[in-house]
This record gives structure tokens, C-alpha cells and sequence, in this order.
């Protein structure tokens, strides 16, 4: 039996600039955290090698910390890392791998050549390294003609979608879906995907080991694989992932089912970890929407690593009784149904005041409060 | 509220303590002259009760008395709603202030939020006394001066003023929830934008950040892409210099050129045969063409000498016959000559003759001319004789129109006769009577007329007087006048009678008619005659007879005949026209005859010339070796020339195959594809070097995810600006929404409070009319439909208003039950007398519903006022 790690898409510097830094730096450095527990579980699970299916970093061209970061974490492990180059982080003469190459410690194997190499005694790794960004032809055609003197086992390792994989999925560089039949491959580990998925039983997406956007829940994972002489192989998801990110649609019409959805976000994960991206929709009143609001402002956001919510769609209809808390209040009264009166016309002043309407009640129960 | 006792000591100028007690609940007047310290009074008051004993600001200081270093300090006792209040405040040194009510004694600042509790007003912030934050008292305590101009009540007045009126008006300012939610609004309002409304704050450093990102994400993003154009360069090159060196190693050009190397020795040997055989056709040909010639010249000598002794034969025997002509026509000519001599000669004598005959024939006929001239001369003296007479007629004439005179003399001599005899007495004696006379004379026959009184003596010395009717003498007296005239008139004409000057007025006439006659006759007989050299006129002709001699009548003996000899020299002229024409004709003939023998004589010259030039030459080729064997050696030399030619075409065929500048050509090209790929390769390599070089340094920069961050970076900051510019926004309109309300409802308080205070300036101004702005300021009244600014009414009367707008505020801060007082220092300076007398009414009215202190010094204009007279001790 051979134990490995796959895992892909680490994207390393990547560099989530539209946070604010304390969060932009805690997910930088998850990303080369990650390397550090895939090294771990490597470990813990006996498994030599580890199959890095492309993009290890974000770039062709990333930041110089970024490289010896990178570096510095596989050195720290005894397993053997090799990796392939994605569309990200591409082959090219005078490029990324050229520079590291001369860098690279002793456990770490680049595959800069579609070149098949022999991992231990028979089993064979059959690369696809990517040399350009875009590439129109499959770069897993290459397997069908690679030699393997001795071969026990035949591992393709590539980066790419599978022809027809998906609207969401890039639509160059496509690999036959059945490749691993084709070719003759006990196992292909794939990249690109950032969600580990099985396309067959000897086909298999790993995922990133660190979620970098906002589309699945899951948070990152790698993939153990066993191989055995014709047999299936045994593929078990191992979590490497730190953080987990939440996208989230909540719609609420009032104060209890808005407390409701805070409560289920809550319990289902750990707010620390955790980043959300929160849509509110629906129609309620003007107190029940400040409060929401304000309990979002001034509570939910500070518990989450990240928390991002927008209320636009949240709409807040004042109801009689907020007019008429008003209406004691003389000029505030008058400037509330002046302001009510302007949501009433429909254009892009409408939404503005509606904002305005509602910083009105903010200040005004403020006021009251005090 | 009521003030009551004042003791102001070591303040402004009272050293010692100034005292004023006494003051009562109603109208309180406190006359003093000028410098006895009232406005310090007011100073005192308000500093008492309004300024912070612990301050020790320029106001404070300056309750100092000048020059002494001492504690001001002021104690007031007062009223309100019957509770009594002692303050007593000390500035400075040891500041202190005590307040005792009636729930106690306070002390320090809880003593003096209790005072601002009570009075109504608020910690000034301010340097300088600020009225504005005196509340009702800053307002309804108005200085010396400060009277003198309208002007708006504080916050702290409107507000309260305000709300007073919120049951009336139904409408609310908001109060303290609303100065809150303003406040705080106009706080975020200063986060994003300027007082002046312009971008500011936070949405100026979002922008700005954006501004700053967007260019630090454009300049990231050029560097990479400098990069990538480098590595795509890199990438070209390379490919290029692939291609070259498959070039470069390519064999087929190094053998094409070995080949054409081979080709081109051939091609030179072809063409260096080519030149020789080329040059030895071209030696035959001149050889064979030199000796041709020599023949042809040989040959065209002969035949040269040939045709020019032919020539000269020719010449000679034309000559000769030409020369018989000319002969003849020589004899024609002299013949001809002769004959034309003599005609010459018999016109000359022909033409003598003739000319002797003409000069005869003229004599004669002057002769003639000139007797005929005398005759007519002698019928001009007769004519002239006729003509002088006619004149004389013509000049006795009478004018017709003094003719007309005369005959109208004359029909007024026959109208006035006829009127004598008409009224005349006309008597006749019959019978013989001598002794009756007439007026003494004998009566004589036949009738007498009597035109006077007449005595006709009868005898015996009787008279019979005849008297006719009175006018018959006038009568007589007017014809006798006429015929005077009549008669003068005829005299000086020179006739007798009217009709004679009738007569000779017909004869003028007529000899008039004659005197035409004879002119046109003496013209006719006085022509010119040129022979005689003889001018036209009568007296050309006069001159002329008294010139001539009688020598020059005599007339010559024998007229020659003229026509024969005129026929005679006629012929004359034909005969010379004739012998002429013929020697013209034979000189002619001679010149044509000669003319012919001119061009044989040439042509016999020429040919003579050429005849001797061809024999030289015959002599010289003869003489020539080559002249020998000639035409065998013409032969030979032809033979050699074809056999050249033919050889040279077979070098020419040889040669066309093979052209060496075509194949040099060639390996030119060859040469210089070779040369270029290696100059290209060069440059590549140095090209592929330098991108190569790029690529390293500029590669480790991580330029990628250098420009992939600051893009987001750019993105982030731009979603930012957008929000906070929307933020921006909603701040702003719910500021201005908020502003617009507040004026909006500023608005509805107006209008009660005009009511209000119209109520006491109508007294002044009756039937006014009162505009106020929003912050209660009294902006305008309108008197008879014209409105006029405050500002623009007499000083005198915005006294008055300032006073009675105070008056009117004073009153609803009553309604609302706020402590009041009126102090006014020294008002009222402006007003008339009969004003002066309105305005102390109404302060007087005012003085039954609040306390009211007049501080004036003119005791005159106040004495008459009721309530308490103060004087300050």
C-alpha cells in the first residue's frame, strides 16, 4: 500500500487587500499555517510524499516573504513535497520556478517538466506542469505516451478543469474527464477547484487547505490517499482549513425572526474562526430595522473574525407608531415626514433618504436615552 | 421678580459701598446726574448674579477699581414669587459666592448652578459679558445704549419665548431631544464636510485614499506589465533565435555556393575566349574593309576624270554658240542706240516750237482780257451813277410809320373841321354890298363862316353882331393847332402835303427795289478774270483800269497755229517712247545673251579643275604598292574577315550559357543571407541577454502579487469612498432636512408674537403693521401699505421699538413664569416730548405687571412719573 497526501490551490500571496489588516494578515498567514499542518497529518498518517496539484502561489510573481515563507514551512517536515505549477504560478523561462529552483530544500521537488519520476520503487508520478497561464490543449495528454519502466502504480498529478466540469470553472487549460482510465492511472490528483470533489473513483479534487472566498462553507481540507494494487483507492478528507467562511441570506421581517437567524449562526460555528458575508432582506419597521442594525453594528460584527453584512435590501417601512414618536418632538416630527415623504418617490434620493430617515431614529432614540 | 437692595463694594468706581434699597414691586425711578455710577449699577447687578465668581477673565478684572489691588464684591437681595434671595459674591481675591433662598444657603458653583437654575441662564464661554447667555435678563436688563438698536433675543430668550407659545402655535421646537439629534447630526455632518458644505473630513480621506490607491494600483500594475512584456519579448526572441541557428546550421547554402563557385571559372574562361576571338574579328574585317576601299577609291577616281572631261567638252561647244549670239545682240544694240539719239533730238526741237506759239497765244489773250475789262468798266461808272441816284431816293423817304402819324394828324385835322363847321355859323351875302364888312374887312363873296363873335358892320355904323355857339372858337382853335402841327410836321419832312409824303414813300420803296437790282448787276460785269491777274469786285476792277498802260493794249501781229504745232510735238514724244522702247529691248537681249555664257564659262572652269584633281589622284594609287596585285589581295582579305566572324559566333554561343555577373550575384546573395543571420543572431542574443537581465531583477520583486494587492487595494478603498460618500449624503440631507424644519417652524411662532407685540407698539404706531424673521428679530413695520426696514426708521423710534420688542418679550416670559425685571438705563434719549409721555405710560402699565427700574439722569423728563424715587447712596 502507498499513503500520500493531495492537496492543491494553496495560493500563497494571496493578498485579501479588502480587508482591514489586522484581518488581511491573520488569513496570510493561515495560508502558510496550513502548509505547516498538511506537513503534520503527513506525519501523523505516515504518508512520504505530499502531491501539490498547482497554484502554489497566487501569483507568478509573488513577494519575496511569500517564497521563503513557503520554502521555510516545507523544510521544517520530513516529508517529500512536490509540486506542480498551475495557471497561477506557471513554468516559464526566466520565471518564478527559475528563480526558486537553486533555493529549493533538499524536500522539495519541483516538476517543471512533464516528465514522469519515480517516487519510490514502482510507483510513478506522472506530471502535467502548466507552462503557460491558458493552455488550449489537455496537458494530461502527455500521460498516455509516458514511460514507466516497472510501474506498480501510475499517479497523475495536474491542474485544470474537467472539460464540462462547470459554468464556474475555469474553461482553458481542460483535462479529460477520464483521464485516469485513459492513461492508465491509478490515481489523479487534480487542483483548481478550491473544493475538494470526487470526479470518479480514481479522480479527485482536493480543494485549497485554506478557503480563500466566499462560496462554500466547508472550511479547507486535504486529501489522504491510499493505493493499492488494482484496488479503488481509499480517499479519507483531512481539515487543515483554520477558518471557516460563512455567505449567508437572511430573510427577516422582524425583530424575533432576525434573532432567530443570529442564534443559528452562532451555534453553528466558531465566530472567532469565522468570516461572514451577511445579506439582510425583507420588509419590516423602522425601530425593528435600527435595532437589527444596531445589533449587527454594535454586537454580531465585533464576535465574527470578519463580518460584512448589507441592509439595502432590508427594507424599512416607518410605521404610524414610529411617526408618532416623533410627532411630540416638533421639528424632528417635521423633518421625519419630510424625510418619509422623499422615500415616497422612487429614484435614487429615495434610498438616501430612507438612510437618512433611519439615522433620524438612531439619534433620536439616542437622545431619548440619555 | 424683584429686585431690592444692591451693594456693589471696591466695584468700578464705588471704593466704598454703594448702597440702593428700597426698590419697590412696581415702577422704580433712580435720578441721578451723569458720573454718579447708574450704569455701573447695572454692571454691578449683572455681575452679581451672572458672572462666575471664580472667573478671573478681563471682565472680572475690570470690576477692579482702577489702580487698587482689592476684591470686588456685590450683594443683591430679591423676590421671586415671594421668596426672598440673598447673593452676595466676591471676585478675585478669595472669590466667593453665597446664595441664600429659602431653602437654604448654597455656596461656590452648586451656588451658581442654583442661580442659573433660577434666573435662567446659561455659563458664558465668552471673555467679555455675554448678554446672549443672560437669558430674559440679558435682554430685559438693557445697558446705556443698547437700547438703541433692535436687535434679535438670544437662544435662551426665543426658547423660552417659544415655548410659551407651543400651546398657541401647536407646533414645538424640539427642545432638548431636538438640540440632542442636531447636535449630534451637525457632528457627523463635520466628519464628512466642510461648515461651507464642501467635500471635508472622512469623504475627503476616502477620496483621497482612493485617489491614492487607484494610482498606486495603475503604477503596480504598469510595472508588471513592463514585466510581462519583457517575458513575452523573452519569449520571441528566443523563438527567433531558434529558427536562426537552424538557419545558420543549414548545409544547402555552403553547397549551392561551391556549385556556383564551379560554374563561375567556366563562365570566365567562356568570356575570356569570347573577347579574343571578338578582337580578331574585328582585326580581318578593317584589313578586308581598308583594302576595299583603297579599290573603290581607285575605281571612283577614274570614273571621276571621265565624267569631268565630258564635262569640259560640253562647256566649250556651248560657248561657242553663245557666243555668236551675244555678238548679234551687241549689233542690235548700237543700232537701236542711234536711232534713239535722233528721236531725242526731234522732240527738243518740237517742244521749242511749241513753247515760242503758247507765249504768243497768251499775249493775245491777255490783250483781249484787258479791253474787255475797260469796257466793262465803262458800264460799272454808268451802273454806279444809277445806283447813287436810287440811294438818293431811297434816303429822302419818308418812315411809314411817320407816315401813319401824319395821316392820323391829317384825320383829326378832317374830325376837327368837321366839328368847326358843324357848330359854326356860316353866312352868305347875296348881292353886292361892299360897305359890309366883317370884323372890319370886307365881307367879300361867297359864305363866311363865322366861328366867333363877329361884327358885321351893315353901315351907317351899325354892326350886326354874329355870335356862334360857344365851343365854335375852341373849335377853331384845336383845328388850327392841328394843321399847325400838320403843317410843321410836312415842313420838316420837306413835302407840301401828306399824300406827297405818301409819295415818297412809295418812291423809297421802289428805288430801294432798284438800288438791289443794280448792286446784282455790278457784281455780274465784275467778275474775276486770273489771266489778267484781275480780283472780283468793282473796285478790284477800278484799280485794275487805272493800272494798265496803253502800251499794254497794243495786240500782237500773228498768232502761230498752235494745234500743229501741239500735233507736231506729240509725234515728237511718240517717236523717242518707240526708239526707246526698242533700245531697252535690244539692251535686254544683249544682257540675257551674256547672262547664258556666264555658268558654261563656270562649268568649263570646274570641270577643267576636276579633271586635273582626278588625274593627281589616278597618278597617286597607281603609284601605290598595293595597286599591283589588287583584287587578288581584296579577296584574300574578305575570306580571312568571314572566317573571324564565324569563329566569334561559336565564342559568343559558348559564352551565353554562362553569365559570370549573374552567378556572382549569386553567391552574393548567398553571402549576405549568411551574414545577416549572423548579425541577427548577434543582436538577439544581445536582446535575449538584456530581457534575460530584466527578467532577474526585476522578476524576484514579487511584482505579481504586488500589483494583484494593491488592485484590491484600490477596489477596497473605492467601496469604501462609495460608502462613506453615501454616508456623506444621508448626513447631509438629514442635516439640511432638519435645518429646514427648524426654520420651518421658527416660522410659525412669528406670527404670535408680532400679535403680541403689536400690541404695544400700536400705541406708538398706530395701525402698524409688525414683520419678524425667524430668530424673532423685528425686521420691518408696514405703516399705510409701506413697509420700511427697522434699520431705516429714525434713531428715536428703533429706541422706542428696542424698548417696546423687550416690553412684548418680558410679557410672555411672564406667561411663562419666568423671574423679570426691566431695567432700563438712560432710555428713551431720542424721543420727543409727546413720545417721551406715550412711553412712560406704557411703562408705567407695564411697571402693575413686573418690576420696572428706570436709571436716567433727567430728573425733568421722569419726575413726573409715580413710584418710588430712589437716589443711590
Amino acid at each position: 500500500m502507498f499513503r500520500f497526501i493531495h492537496t492543491a490551490d494553496w495560493q500563497l500571496g494571496k493578498p485579501y487587500a479588502w480587508a482591514e489588516p489586522e484581518v488581511r494578515s491573520a488569513l496570510t498567514d493561515a495560508r502558510f499555517d496550513a502548509i505547516d499542518t498538511i506537513g503534520k497529518l503527513a506525519n501523523e498518517h505516515s504518508a512520504t510524499h505530499v502531491l501539490v496539484a498547482g497554484d502554489v502561489f497566487d501569483t507568478e510573481g509573488p513577494d519575496p516573504r511569500t517564497i521563503v515563507q513557503a520554502l521555510s514551512r516545507m523544510e521544517r517536515h520530513a516529508c517529500h513535497w512536490w509540486l506542480l505549477p498551475g495557471n497561477h504560478d506557471f513554468v516559464r523561462a526566466g520565471g518564478l520556478w527559475d528563480r526558486i529552483e537553486a533555493r529549493l530544500p533538499g524536500n522539495v521537488y519541483l516538476i517543471s517538466e512533464a516528465q514522469p519520476s519515480e517516487l519510490e520503487g514502482g510507483m510513478w508520478l506522472l506530471p502535467a506542469p502548466l507552462v503557460h497561464r491558458h493552455q488550449d490543449d489537455d496537458p494530461t495528454e502527455k500521460f498516455d505516451t509516458m514511460k514507466t519502466p516497472g510501474a506498480k502504480l501510475r499517479i497523475g498529478l495536474a491542474h485544470g478543469s474537467i472539460v464540462d466540469f462547470g459554468a464556474q470553472g475555469e474553461t482553458k487549460n481542460q483535462i479529460a474527464p477520464d483521464r485516469a482510465a485513459r492513461s492508465g492511472l491509478d490515481y489523479l490528483a487534480l487542483g483548481d477547484w478550491h473544493g475538494s470533489l470526487q470526479v470518479n473513483a480514481r479522480t479527485w479534487y482536493s480543494g485549497t487547505p485554506e478557503v480563500d472566498r466566499f462560496q462554500r462553507d466547508e472550511p479547507g481540507k486535504a486529501l489522504l490517499v491510499e493505493l493499492k494494487q488494482s484496488a479503488e483507492p481509499v480517499v479519507t478528507e483531512l481539515r487543515t482549513g483554520k477558518y471557516q467562511w460563512l455567505k449567508r441570506d437572511w430573510r427577516v421581517d422582524d425583530a424575533a425572526g432576525f434573532e432567530a437567524q443570529r442564534a443559528q449562526l452562532l451555534d453553528e460555528c466558531n465566530p472567532a474562526e469565522t468570516l461572514v458575508r451577511l445579506t439582510l432582506s425583507g420588509i419590516t419597521t423602522l425601530t425593528d430595522r435600527v435595532a437589527m442594525l444596531r445589533s449587527l453594528e454594535d454586537e454580531l460584527a465585533h464576535r465574527f473574525r470578519y463580518f460584512a453584512f448589507s441592509a439595502t435590501d432590508l427594507v424599512a417601512k416607518p410605521s404610524d407608531d414610529d411617526l408618532a414618536a416623533f410627532a411630540a418632538e416638533g421639528i424632528l416630527g417635521t423633518a421625519a415626514s419630510t424625510l418619509n415623504a422623499r422615500i415616497q418617490e422612487d429614484g435614487p434620493e429615495s434610498l438616501i433618504a430612507r438612510r437618512a430617515l433611519e439615522r433620524l431614529f438612531v439619534e433620536h432614540a439616542k437622545a431619548i436615552g440619555s | 421678580m424683584q429686585l431690592e437692595r444692591i451693594v456693589a463694594t471696591n466695584f468700578r468706581k464705588f471704593r466704598d459701598p454703594m448702597v440702593i434699597e428700597g426698590l419697590g414691586s412696581g415702577l422704580n425711578v433712580v435720578i441721578e446726574p451723569n458720573e454718579t455710577g447708574k450704569s455701573t449699577l447695572l454692571e454691578a447687578l449683572r455681575a452679581g448674579l451672572f458672572v462666575r465668581h471664580g472667573t478671573k477673565n478681563q471682565l472680572a478684572q475690570s470690576f477692579m477699581p482702577f489702580g487698587e489691588n482689592v476684591a470686588p464684591e456685590v450683594e443683591i437681595e430679591f423676590q421671586i414669587d415671594g421668596e426672598r434671595w440673598r447673593v452676595a459674591k466676591k471676585f478675585l481675591k478669595s472669590p466667593a459666592l453665597e446664595v441664600h433662598g429659602p431653602k437654604g444657603r448654597t455656596s461656590g458653583d452648586a451656588a451658581e448652578e442654583k442661580l442659573q437654575a433660577l434666573l435662567g441662564f446659561e455659563r458664558s464661554t465668552s471673555r467679555d459679558a455675554d448678554l446672549d447667555s443672560y437669558g430674559a435678563l440679558g435682554l430685559l436688563w438693557v445697558g446705556q445704549g443698547d437700547a438703541l438698536s433692535i436687535k434679535a433675543p438670544g437662544e435662551i430668550v426665543r426658547n423660552s419665548v417659544r415655548s410659551t407659545l407651543e400651546a398657541e402655535v401647536g407646533s414645538i421646537m424640539g427642545g432638548a431631544t431636538h438640540d440632542a439629534v442636531r447636535a449630534a447630526v451637525d457632528k457627523q455632518f463635520a466628519d464628512y464636510w466642510t461648515p461651507g458644505g464642501a467635500i471635508g473630513g472622512r469623504q475627503k480621506s476616502a477620496r483621497d485614499a482612493a485617489q491614492k490607491t487607484r494610482d498606486a494600483a495603475y503604477q503596480a500594475a504598469s510595472e508588471l506589465a513592463a514585466l510581462e512584456l519583457s517575458f513575452t519579448e523573452l519569449a520571441d526572441k528566443q523563438a527567433r533565435m531558434k529558427v536562426l541557428k537552424r538557419e545558420l546550421a543549414d548545409e544547402r547554402d555552403a553547397q549551392a555556393r561551391a556549385d556556383l563557385m564551379k560554374s563561375l571559372e567556366t563562365a570566365q574562361a567562356a568570356a575570356l575566349m569570347l573577347g579574343q576571338r571578338k578582337a580578331e574579328r574585328s582585326a580581318a574585317q578593317a584589313d578586308a574593309d581598308a583594302l576595299g576601299e583603297f579599290a573603290e577609291r581607285h575605281k571612283n577616281a577614274v570614273k571621276a576624270k571621265t565624267e569631268a572631261a565630258g564635262a569640259l567638252a560640253d562647256a566649250n561647244a556651248e560657248r561657242a554658240n553663245v557666243e555668236a549670239e551675244v555678238a548679234d545682240a551687241k549689233k542690235k544694240e548700237e543700232s537701236a542706240k542711234h536711232a534713239l539719239s535722233s528721236a531725242r533730238d526731234a522732240r527738243a526741237a518740237a517742244r521749242s516750237a511749241l513753247g515760242d506759239a503758247r507765249l504768243l497765244a497768251t499775249a493775245a489773250s491777255q490783250h483781249s482780257a484787258i479791253a474787255d475789262a475797260k469796257s466793262r468798266h465803262e458800264r460799272l461808272v454808268e451802273l454806279e451813277s444809277e445806283l447813287a441816284e436810287a440811294k438818293k431816293i431811297e434816303a429822302s423817304g419818308v418812315d411809314p410809320q411817320t407816315l401813319k402819324s401824319l395821316e392820323s394828324l391829317q384825320r383829326d385835322v378832317a374830325t376837327a373841321s368837321a366839328e368847326l363847321s358843324a357848330g359854326s355859323t356860316t353866312i352868305e351875302l347875296v348881292g353886292e354890298a361892299s360897305h359890309i364888312t366883317v370884323d372890319g374887312n370886307e365881307f367879300g363873296d361867297g359864305a363866311r363862316t363865322i366861328v366867333e363873335e363877329s361884327r358885321i358892320g351893315i353901315g351907317g355904323g351899325a354892326e350886326l353882331i354874329v355870335k356862334p355857339p360857344r365851343g365854335t372858337a375852341s373849335a377853331q382853335a384845336r383845328l388850327d393847332d392841328l394843321n399847325a402841327r400838320l403843317k410843321s410836321e410836312l415842313s420838316q419832312l420837306g413835302v407840301a402835303s401828306v399824300s406827297e409824303a405818301r409819295n415818297r414813300v412809295d418812291a423809297a420803296r421802289d428805288a430801294k427795289a432798284s438800288t438791289a437790282a443794280l448792286d446784282a448787276r455790278i457784281e455780274a460785269i465784275t467778275p474775276a478774270v486770273p489771266a489778267i491777274e484781275l480780283g472780283t469786285g468793282a473796285d478790284a476792277l477800278r484799280k485794275f483800269v487805272a493800272s494798265i498802260a496803253d502800251s499794254d493794249t497794243v495786240a500782237p501781229d500773228t498768232i502761230p497755229d498752235l494745234a500743229a504745232l501741239e500735233k507736231r510735238f506729240e509725234d515728237a514724244e511718240e517717236g523717242l517712247a518707240t526708239a526707246d522702247g526698242t533700245y531697252q529691248a535690244a539692251l535686254e537681249a544683249l544682257r540675257k545673251a551674256e547672262e547664258k555664257d556666264r555658268p558654261l564659262a563656270t562649268a568649263e572652269t570646274s570641270a577643267r579643275s576636276t579633271l586635273a584633281s582626278a588625274e593627281q589622284q589616278i597618278a597617286k594609287i597607281e603609284a601605290d604598292p598595293r595597286f599591283a596585285n589588287l583584287d587578288a589581295e581584296l579577296l584574300a582579305a574578305r575570306k580571312e574577315a568571314a572566317g573571324a566572324d564565324v569563329a566569334w559566333q561559336k565564342a559568343q554561343e559558348n559564352a551565353g550559357s554562362l553569365d559570370p555577373d549573374a552567378i556572382e550575384r549569386q553567391i552574393e546573395k548567398i553571402d549576405k543571407r549568411a551574414e545577416s543571420a549572423r548579425t541577427q543572431a548577434t543582436e538577439l542574443q544581445l536582446e535575449i541577454a538584456r530581457l534575460e537581465a530584466t527578467i532577474e531583477t526585476e522578476g524576484g520583486k514579487g511584482l505579481a502579487e504586488a500589483a494583484a494587492k494593491a488592485e484590491e487595494e484600490a477596489e477596497a478603498a473605492q467601496r469604501s469612498l462609495d460608502r462613506v460618500s453615501e454616508e456623506a449624503a444621508t448626513v447631509k440631507l438629514l442635516r439640511d432636512t432638519l435645518e429646514d424644519a427648524r426654520l420651518e417652524t421658527s416660522r410659525t411662532y412669528v406670527g404670535p408674537i408680532a400679535r403680541r407685540a403689536k400690541r404695544h407698539i400700536e400705541r406708538l404706531l398706530p395701525g402698524c403693521d409688525l414683520s419678524f424673521t425667524e430668530d424673532l428679530q423685528l425686521q420691518s413695520i408696514t405703516r399705510a401699505g409701506t413697509e420700511e426696514g427697522c434699520t431705516h426708521l429714525s434713531r428715536g423710534t428703533q429706541e422706542q421699538l428696542a424698548v417696546l420688542t423687550r416690553l412684548a418679550f418680558a410679557d410672555m416670559l411672564l406667561e411663562k413664569g419666568r423671574p423679570v425685571s426691566l431695567i432700563l438705563d438712560d432710555p428713551l434719549a431720542y424721543s420727543d416730548d409727546a413720545r417721551l409721555d406715550l412711553m412712560s405710560d406704557i411703562l408705567a402699565e407695564a411697571a402693575e405687571r413686573m418690576q420696572v427700574i428706570l436709571l436716567t439722569c433727567r430728573e425733568r423728563a421722569f419726575r413726573h412719573l409715580g413710584g418710588t424715587h430712589i437716589a443711590i447712596g
